[in-house]
């Protein structure tokens, strides 16, 4: 199995004020890594007033993204479990994994892996119920 | 038969559906081809069918001929699964 999600790029936070913020919050690490910049943040929030929700994927569970542009400096993924659902357009999230993809085919296998594990929804229970990020890791590490 | 996957930068949400859907065919055991493809994209494709969220139905309507199918949680097997067999049935009605 190869890398899914680096631990330095998860977070778990009790409670957000609305899905910009926690969208924010959930991108932070690739910004403070270079991978994005605000721009890419900034689109992803924007996507989201422009088509809806269509990146709720599963109960629980959304996957921030926009298009492949210069805002995106390396293809990767970060997540973040908020304790307190978050409303996003009538869907309560307490998952989010976002994707930065800097061109259309470097993530597709993590993407690929992505799904199958979201196709179980108990994988999404578990990792909500996590309380640290070591055990998110080790989830991932077994499971993705 | 050859469905196409699409949601608004054909990179994220649409390959994530695209998996549920090549899943959902094993599942039922019928040979397909996926594809998946954004919004902007889809006139110059030729697909049998069009799986894609609720808001992006409205406007496909206008561009495209293909059948189209909503999936509200594009990594939910059974509601893509469902539309699957829907797909199947109205295939065979023809």
């Amino acid at each position: 199995m190869g890398e899914n999600i680096k631990k330095k790029h998860m977070r778990i936070i009790e409670k957000t004020e609305d899905y910009k913020e926690a969208i924010r919050i959930a991108a932070e690490p690739l910004e403070k890594d270079d991978y994005i910049t605000d721009d890419y943040i900034q689109a992803m929030i924007d996507a989201i007033d422009e088509h809806g929700p269509y990146i709720v994927l599963a109960d629980k569970f959304a996957l921030p993204h926009a298009r492949p542009s210069e805002a995106v400096k390396e293809t990767g993924l970060s997540l973040m479990v908020v304790k307190e659902p978050v409303d996003l357009k009538g869907n309560d999230i307490n998952l989010f994994v976002v994707l930065a993809a800097k061109d259309s085919t470097s993530h597709t296998e993590l993407l690929k892996s992505l799904a199958n594990f979201l196709m179980d929804k108990k994988n999404i229970e578990d990792v909500i119920s996590c309380e640290s990020t070591d055990e998110i890791k080790k989830i991932l590490d077994e499971r993705w | 038969m050859k469905i196409l996957a699409v949601c608004g930068f054909g990179v994220g949400s649409s390959m994530i559906l695209k998996m549920t859907i090549q899943k959902a065919l094993r599942e039922l055991d019928v040979e397909g081809e996926v594809v998946n493809a954004d919004i902007s994209d889809v006139s110059s494709q030729k697909a049998d069918a069009i799986f894609t969220s609720p808001e992006f139905v409205g406007d496909l309507k206008k561009r495209t001929n293909a059948r189209l199918y909503p999936v509200k949680k594009y990594s939910d097997i059974g509601e893509v699964k469902g539309q699957v067999e829907q797909l199947i049935k109205d295939m065979e009605k023809e």
